[in-house]
């Protein structure tokens, strides 16, 4: 027979920890907004991405999609320590030990409470070695950073370094649609770097992302 | 607090309450004491009222695999916590809040829809024998608004979010 009592974990039903009204807190008198542990969140304007993009082409030129990128790896992997830690204090477990859905749907709300917009991973290419990340309404690639290029080499560091960090493979990742060239939303697709290597060129071309995959995946 | 209570207290520079806004206020005040000891039962009878529950639902779902229904019943007994604070707090806005956008996630990747709809019939008929039809209506908003997240979404809910199964994605690469 199956105890309710067993069903509670320190007599919680763990949920919806990234749930917005709870999630961000703040010490408002000492200036301070803070998640719900008491790590420091900073409200990030709009204005400052805007300044990076182009305080960064204007000092290295060419070199600032590069530059973003290693900004999103070192991002990337501190924001997935991080992650874990909070997501293993609530439920009492190993994130090992969480399903994957449950660990997945806690990033989307997670992407969604800090304003990055929605994430959602799409497997449909998983069988040939292939995870599409999609995000749209992202505050990250709001601003060009080459014309007619992606310009979300920060968030593709980000996803890069995660989802390396989550399946413990060294993962690369292509952008294949960017919003900010008018696509509905910013697909990543993250794959091993050898397999991906051969599309890039075909982003530079500005290919759409359908070509590109049924490239990938021949 | 119900957010349109709670939005009286927004702006005292603004202007004094007038009568009806402080009439609403008694209103709430004045169901506190029920409220409160409605809650401090659910509280209280939440163990055996669940294991209740789980009895009757494990007879009804002999064939059915332990884990399910085990989700099944962790989302139930989430429902009617979330139930029993927008009864306390005269806010149904916090079952929507916090529910939405994680419990038919969950349910769809678990698959417990027929389950959990079982489920929250059976809790209810448990509501039903237990409590009083003025607390019942006190309980009915909250119910009614998490029962909206197990019934099948309709055709036009644009849902485009990959699916992801329990699997891991480790074996991805």
């Amino acid at each position: 027979m199956i105890s309710v009592a067993d069903l509670l974990v320190d007599d919680r039903l763990p949920s919806n920890y990234f749930a917005s009204d709870v999630y961000v807190q703040g010490t408002l008198e000492l200036g301070l907004l803070e998640n719900r542990r008491g790590d420091r969140l900073l409200a990030l304007p709009d204005a400052l991405m805007k300044a990076i993009v182009s305080g960064l082409n204007k000092e290295t030129g060419q070199a600032t999609k590069y530059v973003l990128k290693n900004c999103g790896l070192w991002w990337g992997k501190n924001f997935y320590a991080r992650f874990c830690e909070e997501l293993s204090e609530y439920y009492k477990k190993g994130v090992a030990d969480l399903p994957m859905v449950e660990f997945v749907q806690a990033l989307q709300e997670c992407w969604r409470t800090h304003g990055w917009g929605r994430i959602s991973l799409n497997t449909e290419y998983q069988l040939q070695g292939f995870l599409v990340i999609e995000v749209k309404n992202s505050p990250f690639t709001a601003h060009q950073i080459q014309s007619e290029q992606p310009s979300g080499a920060l968030e593709g560091g980000v996803l890069q370094a995660f989802f390396s960090q989550l399946t413990g493979r060294d993962l690369s990742c292509l952008q294949t649609s960017c919003e900010s060239l008018g696509a509905d939303r910013n697909r990543f697709v993250l794959g091993l770097a050898d397999r991906l290597q051969s599309a890039e060129a075909l982003v530079q071309e500005g290919q759409p992302h359908d070509a590109i995959m049924k490239m990938l995946v021949q | 607090m119900n957010p349109k209570l709670a939005s009286l207290f927004d702006e005292p520079e603004k202007a004094y309450l007038q009568p009806h806004e402080l009439n609403a206020l008694s209103q709430l005040v004045s169901s506190l004491p029920d409220r409160i000891n409605l809650y401090r039962r659910l509280r209280n009878e939440e163990l055996t009222l669940m294991q209740a529950v789980a009895d009757a639902l494990q007879q009804k779902f002999a064939q059915e695999s332990e884990d399910k229904l085990k989700r099944s019943l962790q989302n139930g007994m989430l429902m009617v916590r979330y139930a029993a604070m927008a009864m306390l707090t005269d806010d149904v806005e916090i079952v929507v809040k916090r529910l939405e956008p994680w419990l038919p996630e969950m349910i769809e990747a678990y698959d417990t829809r027929a389950i959990d709809q079982a489920l929250y019939q059976l809790i209810r008929e448990q509501f039903v024998s237990r409590f009083t039809p003025a607390q019942m209506t006190l309980l009915a908003p909250g119910l009614d608004a998490a029962q909206q997240f197990i019934t099948p979404p309709s055709a036009a809910n644009d849902d485009d979010d990959a699916e992801i199964t329990s699997e891991t994605l480790v074996s991805l690469f």
